[in-house]
Formats: C-alpha cells, sequence, structure tokens
C-alpha cells in the first residue's frame, strides 16, 4: 500500500510525494474505527487503523464508495497473500520496494489525502479494541497481537467497523459541569442579545476586478480611492490574477504580492488601514482591510477556498470567503468566479449552490458544527459571476448601451432573470446597475472586444448582500482603468453593525449568571423531615421501639439519600439503633419511610444501666451532591437488673428502678473497684432478682415437663422484667417456661458471667478433674461462687424430678454451660464439650 | 468572547445559632430576606458566581446550624472549606463572646491556609446594640481579619464582605489558578494587525495568511 502526500491540489505526478510504503502481508491489518461520539455523522470521514509490525497509523478517508471499494480491494489482496503463503512470508519477497523507499519521508505534509493521526511511536497503546463485524454481531475483545496470530481465520472480515470500549462512553457521558455552564451561558447572550447591542452604521467598500491574468500598470485610485469619506472596511476581490500554467498548478504567483501592493497603494489616502486577511485559489483573490480604529473589533476571522472548476474541484473557477465578526455582526465576504460561456448559466447556478454548502468555516469552540456562508448575519458576494446578456445581437446591446437604456437592458441579463425565477441567489439583493457592462472591452482601452469573437457586452462583474440593515451609497463600473478587458466594479454599502453596549452587555450577562446560579440553588438536591427530633421514652431491656422518619424528596431532582457517620466515629447511628433503610433513591415528590428501631440487648444494656451511656445520638442524613440534615434522638433508659454485674445487683436491696441514678453510679464504681466500704450495708449472698426467680421455679416448675426447653412469652418476660426492677413480689408473673426464659436471659446479659472470663481458660484444663474444677469455683469472687453454688443446687435439685420434667445431666450442662461459662471469643465444638464436662461435674447428685 | 475559566471555591458560615447566618446567606444569593427565625438544623448551601479580576469564580456557601449541641458534628465541615465568615450578632454579647471559642476551632479543624473575616450582623438594630464597631474591629485586629458590620436587612455590606473574602481565597490560592488561567491568545490576531500594516513589504504577511 502506497501513502502519498500532496500539495493542496494534485494535478500532475511532481505534485505529489511518496510517504510511506506498507507491505501488505501477514502482519498487515486494516481496520476501521469509530467512536461513540462519531456514530450520529453520516457522511463522517472514514477512519480506519493501519498496522503492520512497523507502524499503526490512523487515516481518514472521505466517506463514500471510492472508501468502500479501496477497503474491500486491499482486504481481498490480503487475503489472497494470506492463502498463497499460509506462514510468515519471508521478508525478501518486499525487498523491490527499497527502491521506492529513497526520499519519502521529509517533505512537507501541508495536506494529505490520508491524514496521518498517530505516529508509530504510540503503536504501544493501541492493545485491546472491542471488535464486531459488520453484521452487528456481538463484540468480541481482541488484541491485536492475537488477531495477527489467528489471521487465516478471520481474513475475510478484517474490514468491520469497531467500536472503543464501553468504559470510554461513560466518559464522555460525565460531561464537565463548567463546560456546559459555558454554553448556557453563550446561548443565553445569544437570545437576549438585543438587550445589549445597538446598531451602529459603518461603510464597507466592496471592489471585484477581473484583471485577466495581467500585472498591475495603473494607479487603483480611481477605483479603491473614490469615495469622499474614507470607507471603515475594504474587501477587495480579483479574478484571472494569473492565467499562467504555474499559476494553475503551483500555488505560487507572484501577481499576488503585486496587486495586493497596488491595492495597498490605492485605498483612500485619509485614513490608516489595517490589513487583516488575504485568501487566493489560484486566480481568485479576496483582500481584506479595517481602519485601524475598528481592527479591535474584528474577530474570530476565517478563510475558505472552494474550487468549481475542472471535475468540480479544480481552482480555475470557484470562490474565496472570508468571514469575521465585527463587534456582534458576523460577516461572509465571498468572492467567485463561475463558471463562463452565455449558455452556462445553469452552470453557474450550480457553481453558486457548490460554493454555499462546501464552504465551512471552523468554529472556535471545536464542539460547534462549522459554518456555512448562509449562517452570517450579513452576507457580500462579489466576482466574476459571468452571467450574461442573453436573446439580443450585439448591436441591440451596443445600441442600448448607448442610449443609456440599462432598464430595458437588464431584462435580458441572465443573473436578474435567474434571481427572478428564483434559481439562483435566493434572498440576495443587487442595486440598481447604472453603469454600462464591464466586460469586454478591448485590454487598454473602452473599446468593445473588436476580435473575432466579438463578445456581446455582459455585466459580469456583480456585487450582491444579504441581510437587514444595508444600504447601497454607490454602485458603479470604473471606466478609467484599462488594464484588463473588464472594468472593476465597486459598491459602497452602509451596514448597520451590532454594536455592543458594555454596561448593557455586563448587566445582562451578570442577569444570566444570576438567574443561572438561581436555577442550580433550586436543583440542590433537597428534602422534607417529617421530624427532627425523636424521643424514645422509657426504653426498656430487650423491648424494641420504633418511630418512623418519613423523607419527602420536595427538591426539583432526584436524590440520594444516606445517613453518614459522623467524624470520630465509625458507625452512622449507635449501636441500640438500627435504622432501615439507611441509604436510597428518592425521585421528585416521592416519600420513603424510614424505621428508627431502637433495641437495647445484652451488649449495650450494661453501658446504659450505669450510666456511663444515654440514649442520644444525632444522625446525618447526607444528600449527595446536597445539604446534610440533623436528627436528633433522645430518649430515656430504665435500667434492668438485666446487664448489670452481680456485684452491683449484691449491693441492691432494693429494685433497680428504685434507685437514685448516682447512687446506682456510685456503687458501680465501687464494687469494680473491690472495695468494700464500711458504709455500705453487708452485700446480699446472692442478687435477689436470682433468687426471686429461682425460687419461683423451685416451688413452682420442678415437675414442669421441658423446663429450659420450651421457650417463653416474650410478654411475660417483659412483665418478669418489670417486676424484678420495680418490687420484690411473692410470686412472679407468667408461666414457668417465661420465668425459666427470663432466668437464662438474665444470666446471658451478665457483663461478667457466673464463672468470670478470667477463670474460663482454667475451667477447660480441669474439665476432666472434679476436685480441679471445685478449687476454679471456690477461687471465684464470693458473689460469683454464690451465685454458682446456688444455681448447681437447684438444677440437682430438679434433675430428681427427671421422671417429670425430663431433664437430664446431660442437657442441663449443655444448656447451662453456655450461660454460665462464656467465652470472650468465639467458642470451638471441642471447648463447648469440655465446658459440658466441667458443669457436668457439678450436677452429679451425690457430688454435694 | 475569551474561553471562560471557572474555579470553585467553598466558604463556611460560622457563628452562634440566630446571629443570621442563613439570612447573611439568602440575602447575598437569592437577594431576600425573612425576618422570621428558623435554626438551621443541618448543613444547608449555595451557589454564587462571583467576578473578580476578570475571572469568574463560583463559591459554594456553606451554611452550618449555630446550636451547641450540633457543633461537635459541624466541626468535620470545616476542613473542606477556604474562607470562613465568623459571625456574630450586635445586639448580643454573648455571640461576640464565643467568637474567640468559634476561631479556635477553626484553627484546630480548618485547614492551615484558610482565609477568615469577622462579620458584626444586624448593623440595622443599633438600638439594640451590646457590641460596639469598635469591639469588633478591635477584635478583627488581634486575629488579624478584615471585618464587617453588615445587614441583611437593609442589605448592607452583604456583597462586599462575600466579594472580599472570595478575594482573600483568591489571593490566596493565586499560585494554583497562575497556572490555569488560559492565555488570552487567540485575541491576538488584532494586536498582530497594526505591525502588518506598517511592513513596507507584504511578503510575509501575505505568506503567513496565504493557507491557513
Amino acid at each position: 500500500m502506497f501513502i502519498f502526500t500532496h500539495r493542496r491540489m494534485a494535478i500532475t505526478g511532481e505534485d505529489v510525494t511518496l510517504d510511506d510504503i506498507i507491505p501488505v502481508s501477514h502482519n498487515f491489518a486494516i481496520v476501521e474505527v469509530s467512536s461513540p461520539d462519531e456514530l450520529a455523522i453520516i457522511g463522517a470521514d472514514t477512519r480506519v487503523r493501519v498496522t503492520d509490525s512497523d507502524r499503526d497509523l490512523e487515516l481518514r478517508l472521505p466517506f463514500g464508495s471510492h472508501t468502500r471499494l479501496f477497503l474491500s480491494e486491499v482486504n481481498r489482496s490480503w487475503s489472497e497473500v494470506c492463502k498463497k503463503c499460509p506462514t510468515e512470508v519471508p521478508a525478501s519477497q518486499f525487498e523491490w520496494l527499497t527502491k521506492y523507499r529513497r526520499s519519502t519521508k521529509g517533505t512537507s505534509t501541508d495536506s494529505l489525502s490520508a491524514v496521518l493521526l498517530q505516529t508509530p511511536s504510540s503503536r504501544k497503546q493501541s492493545g485491546k479494541l472491542s471488535l464486531a463485524d459488520r453484521k452487528g454481531h456481538p463484540a468480541s475483545v481482541e488484541n491485536n497481537v492475537d488477531r495477527r496470530g489467528r489471521g487465516e481465520e478471520n481474513r475475510d472480515d478484517l474490514v468491520r467497523s469497531s467500536s472503543y470500549m464501553v468504559s470510554n462512553k461513560a466518559q464522555m457521558l460525565a460531561m464537565p459541569q463548567f463546560g456546559l455552564r459555558d454554553n448556557l451561558i453563550r446561548s443565553e447572550l445569544l437570545k437576549k442579545e438585543e438587550q445589549y447591542i445597538y446598531i451602529k452604521n459603518f461603510r464597507f467598500f466592496l471592489g471585484t476586478y477581473n484583471v485577466n491574468g495581467q500585472p498591475p500598470k495603473e494607479s487603483l485610485q480611481p477605483w479603491l480611492g473614490f469615495p469622499s469619506d474614507p470607507p471603515d472596511i475594504y474587501c477587495v476581490g480579483f479574478q484571472e490574477l494569473d492565467l499562467s500554467k504555474e499559476a494553475f498548478f503551483f500555488s505560487d504567483t507572484p501577481k499576488e504580492q503585486e496587486w495586493m501592493k497596488a491595492v495597498l497603494e490605492g485605498l483612500h489616502q485619509d485614513a490608516k488601514y489595517a490589513f487583516v486577511k488575504l485568501i487566493r485559489l489560484v486566480g481568485i483573490m479576496l483582500l481584506f482591510y479595517v481602519k485601524n480604529e475598528h481592527a479591535e473589533h474584528i474577530s474570530e476571522v476565517e478563510a475558505e477556498s472552494v474550487g468549481t472548476g475542472i471535475m468540480g474541484r479544480m481552482g480555475n473557477k470557484g470562490a474565496v470567503a472570508i468571514r469575521f465578526r465585527f463587534h456582534n455582526s458576523d460577516i461572509c465576504v465571498v468572492n467567485s468566479h463561475l463558471a463562463a460561456h452565455v449558455e452556462e448559466f445553469e452552470r453557474r447556478n450550480q457553481d453558486f449552490r457548490d460554493i454555499c454548502s462546501r464552504i465551512m468555516f471552523r468554529q472556535k469552540d471545536p464542539g460547534l458544527s462549522p459554518l456555512t456562508i448562509l449562517k452570517h448575519d450579513v452576507i457580500l458576494w462579489l466576482g466574476d459571476l459571468n452571467y450574461r446578456i442573453c436573446e439580443l445581437e450585439v448591436d441591440e446591446v451596443k445600441n442600448l448601451i448607448a442610449k443609456k437604456d440599462f432598464e430595458t437592458l437588464q431584462k435580458f441579463d441572465q443573473l436578474r432573470r435567474q434571481i427572478k425565477e428564483e434559481a439562483v441567489f435566493s434572498g440576495f439583493v443587487e442595486g440598481e446597475i447604472m453603469f454600462q457592462p464591464t466586460y469586454k472591452y478591448n485590454t487598454g482601452s473602452d473599446q468593445w472586444d473588436s476580435s473575432e469573437k466579438c463578445r456581446v457586452p455582459a455585466w459580469c462583474d456583480r456585487i450582491l448582500w444579504k441581510g437587514k440593515q444595508i444600504q447601497q451609497l454607490h454602485y458603479q463600473s470604473h471606466m478609467t482603468l484599462k488594464t484588463s478587458d473588464h472594468k472593476p466594479v465597486s459598491s459602497l454599502m452602509e451596514i448597520g453593525i451590532k454594536v455592543v453596549n458594555e454596561e448593557k452587555y455586563k448587566k445582562t450577562f451578570e442577569e444570566i449568571v444570576r438567574n443561572l446560579d438561581k436555577m442550580e440553588n433550586e436543583c440542590i438536591p433537597s428534602v422534607s423531615l417529617s421530624g427532627r427530633e425523636f424521643q424514645f421514652n422509657d426504653v426498656k431491656f430487650m423491648q424494641e421501639q420504633t418511630k418512623i422518619l418519613t423523607i419527602y424528596n420536595d427538591g426539583q431532582v432526584p436524590c440520594q439519600f444516606e445517613f453518614i457517620q459522623k467524624l470520630d466515629e465509625s458507625t452512622f447511628c449507635k449501636p441500640w439503633l438500627m435504622i432501615s433503610p439507611h441509604q436510597g433513591f428518592l425521585a421528585q415528590g416521592e416519600s420513603v419511610d424510614i424505621q428508627l428501631e431502637l433495641y437495647v440487648n445484652r451488649s449495650t444494656a450494661t453501658d446504659l444501666n450505669s450510666g456511663r451511656q444515654q440514649i442520644e445520638d444525632i444522625l446525618v442524613l447526607h444528600l449527595d451532591r446536597g445539604k446534610d440534615y440533623f436528627i436528633s434522638i433522645t430518649g430515656n433508659y430504665l435500667p434492668s437488673c438485666f446487664g448489670t454485674s452481680l456485684q452491683t445487683l449484691c449491693h441492691l436491696r432494693e429494685p433497680i428502678q428504685d434507685m437514685p441514678l448516682e447512687t446506682l453510679q456510685q456503687l458501680i464504681l465501687m464494687t469494680s473497684e473491690e472495695v468494700s466500704d464500711p458504709i455500705t450495708e453487708k452485700p446480699l449472698d446472692i442478687p435477689k432478682e436470682i433468687w426471686m426467680m429461682v425460687d419461683h421455679l423451685y416451688r413452682n416448675a420442678s415437675k414442669q415437663e421441658d423446663l429450659f426447653q420450651q421457650p417463653g412469652l416474650r410478654s411475660e418476660v417483659g412483665k418478669i422484667r418489670d417486676c424484678l426492677d420495680t418490687g420484690t413480689p411473692d410470686s412472679l408473673p407468667g408461666s414457668n417456661h417465661s420465668v425459666a426464659e427470663a432466668l437464662l436471659l438474665f444470666l446471658d446479659a451478665l457483663p461478667e458471667p457466673v464463672v468470670c472470663y478470667s477463670a474460663y481458660q482454667q475451667c477447660l484444663e480441669s474439665c476432666s478433674n472434679a476436685s480441679q474444677c471445685k478449687k476454679v469455683i471456690s477461687s471465684l469472687p464470693q458473689c460469683h461462687k454464690n451465685v454458682f453454688n446456688y444455681l448447681t443446687a437447684f438444677l440437682r435439685e430438679l434433675l430428681k424430678y427427671s421422671e417429670y420434667n425430663q431433664l437430664d445431666t446431660s442437657i442441663l450442662a449443655t444448656i447451662f454451660s453456655a450461660f454460665l461459662l462464656r467465652s470472650s471469643a468465639k467458642q470451638e465444638q471441642a471447648e463447648r464439650k469440655k465446658t459440658w464436662d466441667f458443669l457436668t461435674h457439678f450436677l452429679i447428685p451425690d457430688h454435694s | 468572547m475569551a474561553k471562560q475559566y471557572d474555579v470553585l471555591f467553598k466558604l463556611l458560615l460560622l457563628g452562634d445559632s440566630g446571629v443570621g447566618k442563613t439570612c447573611l446567606l439568602c440575602r447575598f444569593t437569592d437577594n431576600e430576606f425573612h425576618s422570621s427565625h428558623i435554626s438551621t438544623i443541618g448543613v444547608d448551601f449555595k451557589m454564587k458566581t462571583l467576578e473578580i479580576d476578570g475571572l469568574k469564580v463560583r463559591i459554594q456557601i456553606w451554611d452550618t446550624a449555630g446550636q451547641e449541641r450540633y457543633q461537635t458534628i459541624t466541626k468535620q465541615y470545616y476542613r473542606r472549606a477556604q474562607g470562613i465568615f465568623l459571625v456574630y450578632d450586635i445586639t448580643s454579647e454573648r455571640s461576640f463572646q464565643h467568637i474567640m471559642k468559634w476561631a479556635s476551632d477553626v484553627d484546630e479543624y480548618a485547614p492551615d491556609q484558610v482565609q477568615k473575616i469577622l462579620i458584626g450582623n444586624k448593623s440595622d438594630e443599633d438600638q439594640k446594640r451590646q457590641v460596639a464597631t469598635e469591639q469588633g474591629n478591635k477584635l478583627a485586629k488581634t486575629y488579624g481579619m478584615d471585618f464587617f458590620e453588615t445587614s441583611a436587612c437593609t442589605n448592607y455590606n452583604i456583597k462586599e464582605s462575600f466579594t472580599r473574602l472570595t478575594e482573600l481565597v483568591l489571593q490566596a490560592n493565586k499560585k494554583e489558578l497562575d497556572v490555569l488561567r488560559v492565555p488570552f491568545g487567540e485575541e491576538l490576531s488584532v494586536a498582530d494587525l497594526e505591525e502588518e500594516e506598517h511592513q513596507a513589504d507584504v511578503d510575509n504577511s501575505s505568506q503567513k495568511n496565504c493557507w491557513c
């Protein structure tokens, strides 16, 4: 595959230079690439990636069947290469290429038929592409290297569309917020333009001159300098600047500078002008000057050209155009040289349409689509439009001219007729023609063409405009210039330009920004809450209380809410609180009920009993990209014997809830330090609560079937708890099973188990030896020892009635070991077994 | 239009409950004022765009709960701020005395280069004044802060104080910003014009402009 570069337009072989040669070998691959943002553009360039062992190029090919054909041909020849020699092609096969390789690179690459987007150095990046074949079969991820390795399999659909991986698409969607804001401001400014602009008239001089390939021989002052006051802007167009072959084939011509100099010298003498832009396509040239003082208001100057000559591309005919922004108006000036010959008016119409559709100015913001000529506020069109006078004989025409009956003559002007038929220049206006035709004269004279052809005089050179607030002050030809077979034409226009009132602009801009800020603030997620403070009264051990927080999305956008943790805290709420759901999504106008469930279990009860912790929390409800709400949780906890240590309970002669909180706290502090204060009374042997439960069971439940195996009723357990916490009744409420369960719950909730954590390991070690076990127990603190002995005595008592209550040693050992001998860590099964063995020693009847 | 460049700063309003933090914010962003006091329970924010030195600066202003019981929670928002308003109420001696506590919290929890200004709000209620302007001035001086007496009610000094703090933040972050500022290269074409005009021989300019 040969890659050529060429200069602006390739006409002969010398215009193109060989840039690279890529052997279509095994390593060769050509794959169509498209990125997601380009999917929508039909008619966009086809991008292909060409890879072989040395390079990785991305090329752009023009959309259409030629490209399709080219790609399928390349693909076909590659398949043949692979068929012929299924193994790697020896490098020698392409040795003949070396003779082409000399002096390939290094020439200027102004314009490439295929644009080089990537250099070989970047080829490593092209690792993974998600490939899908043309029929749209599921995409498969392949590696370039893999594909080369298994070349034979896939050769038939090597050229296929592919797209980058999905993740790229996601990135595209994440539009930067600021960019969006800028665009919004821009479009709002455009909408409100009337608020801050006013119209000010400026005078534009437009000139067109077909110079018939002649060099400047005379001053252009009579043409360019004729207005009494200096114009604000000059747009001067030439055609047939250079008719030489060199100018046609190569873009250089000395005429460009010669005529430019002539124009500069011909400009109005009473003002200084700044040169802004020149654009030339072969012989069609357009120059743009502006009065110095206006220069700072000219911006976004762009120039383009388009050839409509031979093959619809060549530059012998066509147009050049300059667009610019003057103050706040977008102006486009076109200089065109349309197809010649009397009968070719349809061709001229076609040229006009081609120019309008093919000239595209790039915009400063690459995100905006290119501007066409017709999208400007003001369009000024000049040039040798080449429309002729038809249906009249030469003599008739000359006769009318001699009579200065231009009105009659204009009826035979093709351009006037075509415009009337709306075949061309739709919406354009041309001023009244009060000058004689500008074509064709004997060069150097004012005589009509006297050659054999004896052309019919015609108004070839014209100036038209489109847009509002435009007035033509003059429209004339300049007969004194004799350099060419055409006469130059000029038009002086007064054009109303949108000028910005800086103060009003600032005001409008600020208003837009203010509105945007307001809009943005209104779009901050927002919710309303059914309550900010939740009070939980008289919270009891293992008795849940639930309150409902309703979150209502009163904002204008959907929102994502979440309870978040506070500084230095690892969770978003205290352990005794459950929030469900703790996060979620709410559409506008929707609401959700959040359950705030308060439940004090054995792990939280101790600190609440002691007053070290309160029912107090502040929840932070966070809205994604929005505000935070604080929700207060308050409440009071009723201290309970559940969760209170044996020592503390032994010091309580009164029910726990009758004790003042301070006394309770004092007791807890004191007992934990194992100080027996002489002021306090002698502690009880065992907590009265245990005695009450055990005594109740002893008296009522010795013969109760399935005791400690059948669950009690939750409500009854609650009543038993209240009874123990508030009074010292003779009997407890509820069934035997409920009392039995309350006893187990009580043991379970003890912050320090009956067999203290510190003695646990010893228990395991001595479990096989009864006397050792007894020794461990005797080493426990007094109240723990008492409780242990009391409970085991009770259990032995129960075993006496095993024929009624169905209990046996192993059942009781299993159940009670779990409560009496708790490990601070997780228990292994073998460990569990040892605790049973340990307890069993104390349940054997003859033990006492 | 030159390419717009945006910067985003976060400012925080701090001060006792009822000094008028929310009112300052509402007046500044929405130009609204409500005399009834509804305690902010949580952390709220609003956006505003300011133009400073030709730079479009977007500020996100965080309004915090002033009540004492929320202070441990609101502290965690300090570290996000680049600028802090310490607000007291000129009719409340107590709120003025608490500024010291607020300031020490800021020292502890806010980033080191945070910018602060002192605001004595409710300047319209002069007849109930308990804190003299001079006291405010003096305190501000001790802390090296700028000081404004404001009134959200009469819209006095509101824009000035917000703009001032934003300026301070902008200055403090100038180094980072200068890197990001776009050179106004796109406007160059005009500057070039004059030179080219005076060139007697136009060779170069014509070349330059030919096929661009």
